[in-house]
């Protein structure tokens, strides 16, 4: 477990020291601030602008950190070779891979955790009252980053990081079409149930992406929005989130799998 | 006699390369043993096979055939892995962690307390030489306080077998005799170790024994007394004719005593007679000579 927390640390501490992380972090947040200039444009909406636009900034942001440090995590330790020297230290491959994992998911955490805050202290400003609205809604965020970072880890182990993020985008957005997905499928192929079937199966193994931006849309047939105060519940969230770790953990067995075949030539 | 620290036998590697997967076979069947408390030279041109057998060794790379042990449990097992040090070639770091946090970082690997880490840190990184630069991160490190560092990450668990490949590359000739006396004094310390090079006069300077690999085969292993031969090659006899220097290579056969009275006689000073002995280069060169005959 130390020598988990020593790798995890060790990348977290590579993260932090990443210029070009602090400029997309800082373009995050500026955007979120913007959100209270654009609000001020609107009729008696300015905290509904803000909160859209924040939690919008928080999930694409996010994403973006996920994916940008995810798909070069694995793979620019074995382009530098920087691994050459800490493979044959007494860790197991799986370790290595968890301890980079964990470090990134400490880095993104922090991120995640200072866009919340830069959004929170706008809508405070606006007249914002704290509520267990906003940190569900974050929750389902900062998962969906999780379940990303994952994918976009399981692509840096055997592929290049344009590849990688192309991937990992390219499965972001399908994973986040699922509801339009099904219904399109559902109207295009109601003569053809088998290839209904088999197009079902294959967005069934992608992730649902869907399940962690709900505001607007319906969960289980009800709008769920995070104005209206009908928004989803704790149960929803803990299974959202059951849902996004367990894939998380499947992808990272699956990258796992893969490095610890690899040949560091 | 004790058993062997590294022990290799019929290893094998083959690489599949490109689209159609074409087989290059880098390592044919090696086998070598090292024993405890020896020096021993891994030596071979370019390409030989060096990096991807010590890669083996470390784990870094899965052999195609063959068997490769350290400590006497096969590669990688971890119990053997926490009695090793192992300096890879030019060694690359991260660089945004400086020279102390790598060598601390290399420790936690080993899960060693802070107690035992933090003094160790600084003793190693005095004996390397790098105290000064401690708190400099890695990007502003030469290459040759970078391989120095690497040095010092691979004795933070105080190994007992050292495994070094190509560790004089890159350094300057003050350099590399730094490492070489480090190097004797792990073997004053009674720890193995197991280096590769190509320069040659390192090795021969070191070495107990030493294998020589070519095309992924070795060719001979052994003492280097036992690998040199103890024949004369020639006398190498250089003169000073009215200040013009004179070198003369004589054959085993002829008499220097004869040739140099002759000389003296003609009014040549005697600048150095030197009799020249088989050296490694020499050992070295037959191989890769035998072998390209042999293609």
């Amino acid at each position: 477990m130390n020598r988990i927390f020593a790798i995890a640390l060790n990348t977290f501490r590579e993260a932090m020291r990443d210029k070009l992380l602090y400029a997309i972090l800082i373009f995050a947040c500026l955007l979120i601030l913007s959100a209270w200039g654009i609000g001020q444009l609107s009729m008696h909406e300015e905290l509904r602008i803000t909160k859209d636009v924040g939690l919008g900034g928080i999930s694409v942001f996010g994403v973006i950190l996920a994916i940008f440090a995810g798909v070069n995590l694995v793979y620019k330790e074995i382009e530098r070779k920087t691994l050459y020297a800490f493979i044959p230290k007494p860790i197991h491959r799986w370790q290595f891979v968890l301890g980079k994992y964990l470090g990134l998911v400490l880095t993104l955490t922090a991120q995640v955790a200072l866009m919340s805050v830069v959004l929170w202290i706008t809508m405070a400003v606006q007249g914002w009252s704290p509520d267990g609205v906003m940190v569900r809604a974050v929750l389902l965020l900062y998962v969906q980053v999780l379940l990303v970072t994952a994918i976009a880890v399981f692509f840096s182990t055997f592929s290049t990081p344009y590849l990688s993020g192309l991937f990992t985008a390219g499965i972001f957005i399908i994973g986040r079409s699922t509801p339009d997905l099904r219904a399109l499928i559902l109207a295009r192929f109601k003569d053809s149930p088998s290839t209904a079937s088999a197009l079902n199966w294959a967005i069934q193994v992608l992730p649902d992406l869907h399940l962690f931006f709900v505001s607007g849309g319906l969960v289980n047939g009800v709008p769920a929005s995070i104005h209206a105060g009908s928004y989803v519940s704790w149960a929803y969230v803990a299974g959202a989130t059951g849902y996004g770790l367990g894939y998380s953990a499947c992808v990272l067995a699956l990258a796992i799998f893969l490095f610890s075949r690899r040949d560091f030539v | 006699m004790a058993d062997p620290v590294i022990t290799v036998v019929d290893l094998r590697k083959t690489f599949a390369f490109g689209f159609l997967r074409r087989k290059v076979q880098a390592v044919r069947g090696l086998t070598f043993d090292v024993r405890p408390g020896e020096i021993f030279g891994f030596v071979g041109p370019n390409g030989a096979g060096k990096t991807t057998t010590i890669k083996m060794l470390m784990g870094l790379i899965f052999p195609t055939a063959g068997t490769c042990m350290l400590l006497g449990k096969r590669v990688p097992d971890l119990g053997a892995k926490r009695r090793v040090g192992f300096l890879p070639e030019t060694p690359y770091f991260y660089e945004h962690l400086t020279g102390r946090e790598l060598v601390d970082f290399a420790g936690r690997l080993f899960d060693l307390p802070a107690s035992v880490r933090r003094p160790r840190t600084e003793k190693l990184l005095d004996l390397v030489g790098l105290t000064g630069a401690a708190s400099l991160p890695l990007r502003k490190y030469s290459k040759g306080m970078l391989q120095r560092l690497g040095l010092a990450q691979a004795l933070i668990n105080d190994p007992e077998v050292v495994v070094l490949d190509e560790p004089m590359s890159g350094l300057d000739p003050i350099g590399r005799k730094e490492i070489r006396d480090l190097i004797g004094s792990l073997r004053s310390e009674g720890k193995t170790v197991f280096f590769s090079s190509h320069i040659l006069s390192d090795v021969e300077l070191l070495c107990d024994r030493c294998a020589i690999i070519v095309r992924g085969e070795i060719r001979d292993v052994g003492p280097l007394a036992q690998l040199l031969s103890p024949k004369l090659l020639h006398t190498e006899v250089v003169l000073d004719r009215a200040g013009a220097p004179e070198e003369r290579r004589l054959t085993p056969g002829e008499d220097v005593d004869a040739f140099l009275r002759a000389a003296i006689d003609g009014g040549a000073k005697v600048v150095s007679v030197t009799p020249r002995k088989e050296h490694l280069e020499d050992l070295f060169v037959r191989e890769v000579e035998a072998d390209q005959a042999r293609q």
